[in-house]
């Protein structure tokens, strides 16, 4: 008997043509997400391997251009690092288009080049990137509103919940098989852009795809419990459609947005321009100032490299040039960190806004599974300034003592590759939950008392 | 009897403020726009004065450096700060997508850097409100919430067949309709222009220019017939769904696929199709075609060799030290000539890739009116990609001034003997630096702008008379009952 019914439901459901709209243009979409996801991390891996051979070439070529002068080519040599995409970052493009992915640095000082950012449309900036993650956070939501806001009403509307009311005695089972049916579609339709993208990005199975999974279903349930809570009102179709839309501009768009502008407001970073200047300043002063200026911190620096005679006589000296160039870096030092501290106070902004607000933190949980959020670009930052550090103390000494570009090993080095570790903050999931819980309670309040029924009459 | 339309409209306009559920929905709406206007007015505020802070320590640092060598001073170069039109403030559009500040310096090219997008941890990708979202985006849809049952509401109850029985025709009946609901709309937008056109006047100091009041009238031109576009669809639509249900739903979907989704997949359409070159691929090729006209760093480089033998001939003398002249600033200057031609050739390369990207959403315009006034509000508030690009040429421009300016000085001032090892370097008076003007963004006069958007201009003409003609003849095809 309740197999049945199940089955009618079933064949009802789908003998209606928005339900096949809604599944297909999921489908369609996600294949489309699917695809400009992966051509545009695809596109970036080649660029790095491209990256990798230019890194050798042009090493070669400015040994040969400026054979006779080691401290001109590391002025004009280049290291590039690279931030390689995780296979996730396929799935979440994230802010991987707007920040750079491969930083290339001379010796030089660091601030002044860390910075630089990739060529890049900012219209296609603007208008975002077109990935899974956009098809289940903004479009999922619009289809699971489509198949439920006329759950109740429509057999009201229908004059078919008289009827139904008087055969069955627990109305409550009636709406719940409609529901679960909806539930399983969408479900079915998730998981299986889930399956495609594991095969077509070539995903590993591994605690990222479980948390994302976890985040998907946590996130969709959210949406399927404000629907219900909003039928079980028992208002009209027209006014569900209204009320779920607007929702769903509310906190997809309005309220993030507005967020967003009193987060730019309230957290301007003008301390970026103020590093920029710093360390303009602190390299360039040096050169109308007695070297004795540029010496004695960059020797408190680097005490280790007392020890190479520094030309004070000679009015120029590649010893001196990178000390002041190093001064650049230690001027701006301040500024760097405030820099930092106003992003992280912007962090921990977004992550209160978060809590409340299930679009928002599954955007950013999403994004932090794919390593492709901002704290994996800083991440990344960090880790070209090590790698920075490490190039300058291992070329210092031979540049100091102007020795041949043949005695280093300059030829072996090639391009970096960090690959950024990702964070998965398994809380992230728990405000979903709650949000989850407590618009179903509601729901499930609505639905077992009269309300609805006597609602049902007055239509 | 135009009357009818008027009393139509007065009715549907009254009856739409009578609904308590749409009355509190509109001014919800408009309070979040004053917000909006608020916080994007103190925003633009901020911001812009951080740049003009920042515009005039550069000034400051670069006028008190001392005496020095001018190539020198090439390299320590110069800040150029993004400057916001006074209208951005009502559309955002790519400004937190644009950098904001680009180092100038000799022989060499920087990107504007510190977007906000870059500080961004993907907030931003929600949208950003500004006036312009909320009337682009939420304006229609209230004008849908008020108008999807317009007529199909007439319908259900019957009181269409009468209202057609006493004379009223269904022209004037669309039309009546048409203009009640964009009566509400209007009751939301002419307070908010008000507001805008003061705060507007506030930031340009109460000293309005005839461009950017202009700039403004074209832009309540536009948004009026985008506002006038939308009413008449909803409308139309209403009348031709058999329920107020199926209307409404038409038309949110409506909403969904011309404003959330068609934008996105057009733009990355483009994007695939005419594919940006990485940073690296681009640096590549610059320097492989400056490698092929001459490399002013190679002493055995065939261009400058000719040169510094045409010169040697013309001056009857054996060595580039007894030129009259300082030979290393005039081989630099040909050098910046060469690099930066080759530069900017390249650079304008890219950004008519950028232009055939961005192509496809201007051309998309013509099916969708929202994307359409998008640019035409974008060009408008100089908060577009042309701006953009105005910026980062006139930016170039200065910089190449700027390196041949010290280049000159040093071909004119400096001694053509390099001094020795131990002794002090060659340096010139400081009082030159002033010669170097500051940077002063310029924007585009309006004529250009409406020349570059005339397709965008087209589109919203084309839509407007789409839908004035289906307020006309649309009837014959509608059925009553």
């Amino acid at each position: 008997m309740k197999k049945s019914t199940y089955n009618l439901e079933f064949k009802l459901f789908f003998r209606n043509h928005s339900a096949w709209i809604g599944i297909i243009v999921l489908l369609l979409t996600g294949f489309a997400g699917l695809y400009f996801g992966k051509s545009f991390i695809a596109n970036q891996k080649a660029v790095i391997e491209k990256a990798a051979v230019l890194q050798k070439k042009n090493t070669l070529e400015n040994i040969e251009h400026f054979n006779k002068d080691i401290g001109l080519i590391f002025f004009h040599n280049k290291f590039s690092s690279a931030n390689l995409p995780d296979q996730w970052a396929a799935f979440a493009n994230g802010q991987r288009d707007v920040n750079p992915y491969l930083i290339s640095v001379t010796m030089l000082a660091v601030e002044g080049q860390l910075y630089d950012t990739d060529i890049n449309n900012p219209v296609s900036m603007l208008l975002g990137n077109m990935d899974l993650s956009f098809v289940y956070i903004f479009l999922f939501p619009l289809v699971i509103i489509a198949f439920t806001y006329n759950l109740i009403s429509e057999q009201q509307e229908n004059g078919v919940w008289s009827l139904l009311k008087s055969q069955s005695n627990e109305l409550a089972k009636v709406i719940w098989q409609k529901f679960l049916i909806r539930i399983a579609a969408v479900f079915t339709v998730a998981f299986l852009l889930l399956v495609l993208a594991i095969i077509y990005l070539q995903l590993p199975i591994d605690t990222t795809l479980f948390a994302v999974t976890g985040l998907i279903v946590l996130y969709l349930a959210f949406w399927f419990a404000v629907s219900i809570f909003i039928i079980s009102l028992g208002k009209s179709s027209s006014y569900n459609a209204s009320a779920l839309v607007a929702i769903w501009v509310a906190i997809c768009i309005v309220i993030p947005a507005s967020l967003n502008l009193l987060l730019t407001q309230k957290y301007s970073v003008p301390e970026a321009l103020q590093n920029v200047i710093n360390q303009r300043e602190g390299y360039h002063e040096k050169w109308d100032l007695p070297k004795e200026v540029t010496m004695k911190p960059f020797f408190e620096h680097y005490p280790q490299l007392k020890k190479y005679p520094f030309p004070a006589d000679k009015s120029f000296s590649w010893f001196w040039y990178y000390g002041m160039q190093q001064m650049g870096d230690d001027q701006a030092l301040k500024s760097r960190l405030a820099v930092a501290d106003k992003l992280a106070a912007r962090q921990r902004f977004t992550n209160i806004a978060a809590l409340f607000f299930p679009t928002i933190q599954t955007q950013l949980t999403v994004n932090e599974l794919a390593g492709s959020d901002l704290g994996a670009h800083l991440e990344f930052q960090q880790a070209v300034r090590n790698y920075h550090e490490q190039i300058r103390l291992h070329f210092y000494p031979a540049i100091f003592q102007e020795q041949d570009i043949a005695s280093t090993d300059i030829k072996t080095v090639g391009l970096k590759a960090f690959m950024i570790p990702k964070v998965q903050d398994w809380s992230r999931l728990l405000p979903l939950l709650i949000w989850t819980l407590i618009f179903s309670l509601i729901a499930f309040k609505n639905l077992k008392s009269n309300a609805l029924i006597k609602n049902a009459q007055s239509v | 009897m135009p009357n009818i339309t008027v009393t139509i409209a007065k009715q549907t306009y009254k009856s739409t403020f009578g609904n308590r559920a749409t009355l509190v929905l509109t001014i919800l709406l408009g309070l979040s726009l004053c917000l909006a206007t608020y916080v994007g007015w103190q925003n633009f505020r901020t911001q812009n004065n951080q740049r003009l802070h920042y515009k005039n320590l550069v000034r400051e640092q670069w006028l008190s450096k001392p005496d020095k060598h001018p190539h020198r001073m090439a390299h320590y170069g110069y800040l150029a700060f993004r400057e916001k039109h006074e209208l951005s403030f009502f559309d955002f559009g790519i400004e937190s997508f644009a950098g904001v500040s680009i180092f100038l310096e000799a022989h060499k090219q920087n990107t504007v850097n510190f977007s906000e997008a870059g500080f961004s941890n993907g907030m931003l990708r929600f949208g950003e409100i500004s006036i312009a979202m909320v009337l682009q985006l939420l304006v229609p849809l209230l004008i849908f919430f008020l108008g999807y049952n317009s007529i199909s509401a007439e319908r259900k109850s019957g009181t269409l067949k009468i209202l057609l029985c006493q004379n009223v025709s269904w022209k004037r009946l669309l039309w009546g309709k048409t203009f009640g609901i964009i009566g509400v709309a209007l009751t939301i937008f002419i307070p908010l222009i008000l507001l805008t056109i003061l705060l507007w006047a506030s930031l340009s100091n109460w000293e309005i220019s005839m461009d950017a009041a202009l700039r403004l009238l074209i832009l309540i031109i536009s948004y009026s017939a985008y506002f006038f576009v939308v009413s008449a669809i909803t409308v139309l639509v209403s009348a031709f769904q058999r329920s107020s249900k199926t209307a409404l739903i038409t038309l949110l979907s409506c909403w969904i696929f011309f404003a959330v989704l068609m934008p996105r997949i057009v733009q990355a359409m483009g994007s695939k199709i005419h594919p940006t070159p990485s940073k690296i691929e681009f640096a590549d090729a610059v320097s492989a075609d400056i490698h092929e006209q001459g490399d002013s760093h190679d002493p055995n480089d065939a261009h400058y060799a000719a040169i510094k033998d045409s010169l040697l001939r013309k001056y009857q003398v054996t060595d580039v030290k007894k030129l009259p002249f300082n030979y290393g600033g005039y081989i630099m200057a040909e050098g910046e000539k060469i690099t930066s031609a080759i530069y900017s050739d390249h650079q304008r390369k890219l950004n008519e890739t950028f232009g055939k990207q961005n192509s496809f959403t201007v051309f998309a315009g013509l099916l969708n009116p929202y994307l359409s006034l998008k640019q035409i509000s974008m060009a408008l508030t100089a908060s577009d990609f042309k701006t953009y690009v105005n910026f980062q040429n006139q930016a170039e421009a200065y910089r190449y001034g700027l390196a041949q300016k010290m280049n000159k000085l040093q071909i004119d001032k400096i001694s053509n003997i390099s001094p020795g090892e131990h002794e002090k370097p060659l340096s010139i008076s400081k009082s030159n630096w002033a010669e170097q003007p500051d940077f002063n963004y310029k924007f585009d006069h309006l004529n250009h702008v409406l020349a570059h958007e005339s397709l965008a201009l087209i589109s919203l003409l084309f839509w407007l008379s789409a839908v004035l003609f289906l307020l006309q003849y649309a009837p014959r095809w509608i059925k009553t009952i």
